[in-house]
């Protein structure tokens, strides 16, 4: 049986996490960097953090909180048996937008290999993976319905069968983000952890974001 | 695997890739449907008769006529997986290029929309992206599915073109062969960006059997894994990939002594070559298997490339040979033994298809022969 260990939020104004009951507000992306920095939610600098694209800066953060919220540590010097699945409504539409509107102010002649880089959906896990030495499976998925619960289930699944031990699960854009850490019961010490199944089911009676972690908060 | 169909710069069906792939030719000429002339080659492999100004994506140019042709074979309870990078990126283009609001039509679920209604499906799919893996991650999740029951058929679509947009990145990543892509070889340079479409349709062996549907191949087991070690170069030392095909073996339940051939990533790009020879290396002992690339033949085919090399793959399990890597010329040292020009005979019932992407991704399928 699969768990829910912790979960990281951030939407437009306020980060936080659901088991820590941490809430603040934060004004700018940098800025919020710079608070999770201090409050050692990253254990370790996020180098070239300033070049990621805005959907993957939000990734990392939300990723952080969630390893943070299940008190999970990791390491730059160790590589860890734990997939991440990302997913999000829009794939990488404003990151495509920006390289092509680049390229072609640029008079169509040449493209810029720092904006092309995050032209693809799965490039925001991808910097989180590299970051939390996540070395399990890594891939993007677009649901078109019940968008949560779907990626909760499909992480849970990907437990299940051992294609990996942990999942990492965000949905990320570039104004909101939520993070799930999934793990096996057996791995997580007796501290109080959060049945999968509730969450889903907290997600599936939420119609915002907001809503949705209001809800997390009552579980 | 029941049923499955491709077009590739070789032409449209399985056939005319496999029999292309077999000549030794190569599709990859110069290219026509814009001006290369500022990057670093003028030269890609693509499918003739695409129509830039036609009021159909080219994705959905190349998708459409396979769809259609094989429309009786697809059950409408299938849950569709659609396999790409960039999808309908000419949307985009011209979106930018025109200064109009249209480039959110370039979305991935809005061409998942298209391939549902034109596959005549009852339910929305889901699209699957892990760069350059995105096809055959899409068939390892999906005969996940099947594989517990979730699940009892799976159609898996993948497509991308040539367009400018990837062409001008790639060009900006000085990842471009400025002649043409040579897998394996000791003077290789980088790639050579292909296009191409396809599907496979995995389901369920009761299901098969109930409905007495050909098995082309059986997808045995599937590995993915992640470097976490660089956005766009893979790791090294292989150690991502071999862990990868360890899995896929596991999964498989196969040893890897049972596995005869490999349908290698091979992009022509000194690293990742040398990445794959050091990780079949690790995991086959350093036994050499008979190992090839098709982009040197087709180019690389981006979302695509995957589910080429899988059906391709297929192909070598029914005919008991492996194609040559197109324009390998001379055999770098590390691939010497198993990469070749020229086909070879095997009559093994078990190979491996890899492939690897930016982010660090690697996805590692073991195919097994059908009946």
């Amino acid at each position: 049986m699969n768990v829910v260990a912790g979960i990281g939020w951030i939407d437009r104004s306020e980060y936080g996490c659901v088991r820590r009951r941490l809430r603040n507000s934060y004004p700018d992306v940098k800025s919020l960097r710079s608070a999770l920095k201090d409050e050692a939610v990253f254990s370790y600098p996020v180098k070239g953090f300033g070049k990621y694209d805005r959907a993957s800066q939000m990734t990392c953060c939300a990723v952080a909180l969630a390893f943070y919220d299940a008190g999970m540590p990791y390491s730059e010097d160790r590589k860890q048996d734990v997939g991440i699945l990302g997913t999000n409504a829009d794939g990488c539409l404003r990151s495509n937008i920006d390289f092509f509107n680049d390229f072609v102010k640029n008079g169509r002649t040449l493209g810029r290999a720092n904006l092309f880089v995050y032209t693809l959906p799965s490039i925001p896990v991808a910097e989180a993976a590299i970051y939390f030495k996540c070395q399990g499976p890594l891939l993007y998925v677009g649901y078109s319905r019940d968008v949560i619960a779907s990626l909760l289930r499909q992480s849970d699944r990907m437990i299940l069968r051992g294609e990996t031990t942990a999942m990492v699960a965000v949905r990320a854009s570039e104004e909101e983000a939520q993070c799930f850490i999934l793990r096996r019961r057996d791995d997580v010490s007796s501290e109080p952890v959060l049945a999968l199944e509730e969450v889903i089911e907290a997600a599936s009676r939420s119609t915002s974001p907001g809503e949705m972690i209001e809800e997390f908060a009552r579980l | 695997m029941v049923a499955e169909d491709l077009v590739s710069p070789y032409g449209w069906g399985v056939r005319a890739c496999w029999e292309g792939l077999l000549s030794g030719g190569t599709a990859i000429r110069p290219f026509e449907r814009f001006s290369m002339k500022a990057l670093r080659t003028g030269n890609a492999a693509y499918v003739a008769g695409l129509d830039p100004d036609r009021d159909e994506s080219l994705v959905m140019q190349l998708v459409r006529p396979l769809i259609e042709a094989n429309a009786s074979a697809i059950p409408a309870d299938a849950l569709l997986m659609l396999a790409t990078t960039n999808g309908e990126i000419d949307i985009l283009e011209r979106a930018v290029l025109n200064g109009t609001p249209d480039a959110d039509g370039s979305r991935p679920e809005c061409l998942t929309q298209k391939v549902q209604r034109l596959c005549g499906l009852d339910e929305p799919g889901i699209v699957v992206c892990a760069a350059c893996a995105s096809s055959s991650a899409a068939v390892a999740q999906g005969a996940a599915m099947i594989r517990d029951g979730d699940r009892d058929c799976v159609l898996v679509v993948a497509c991308d073109n040539v367009s400018e947009f990837v062409a001008s990145g790639f060009s900006s990543l000085m990842a471009l062969d400025k002649d043409m892509a040579h897998p394996f070889d000791r003077d290789r340079r980088g790639l050579s960006l292909g296009e191409a479409a396809a599907f496979v349709m995995l389901m369920s062996d009761g299901r098969a059997s109930r409905e007495d549907r050909p098995v082309l191949a059986r997808v045995s087991g599937w590995g993915l894994t992640s470097d976490a070690n660089h956005i766009t170069g893979p790791s090294r030392d292989g150690s991502g990939l071999a862990l990868a095909v360890e899995r896929a073996l596991r999964s498989a339940k196969a040893s890897a002594d049972e596995v005869g051939s490999i349908c290698a990533h091979g992009t022509g790009t000194e690293y990742n070559d040398s990445m794959e020879m050091k990780a079949f290396k690790s995991v086959f002992e350093g036994n050499p298997l008979p190992t090839y690339s098709l982009k040197g033949g087709i180019g690389h085919t981006m979302g695509t490339a995957g589910l080429a090399d899988i059906i391709v793959a297929i192909e070598t399990l029914k005919e008991k040979v492996v194609p040559p890597t197109v324009n390998l010329r001379e055999v770098d040292e590390e691939a010497a033994g198993w990469a070749s020009p020229r086909p070879a005979a095997w009559d093994g019932g078990i190979t491996v298809s890899t492939n690897s992407g930016f982010g660090g991704i690697n996805c590692a399928v073991v195919l097994s022969r059908g009946r």
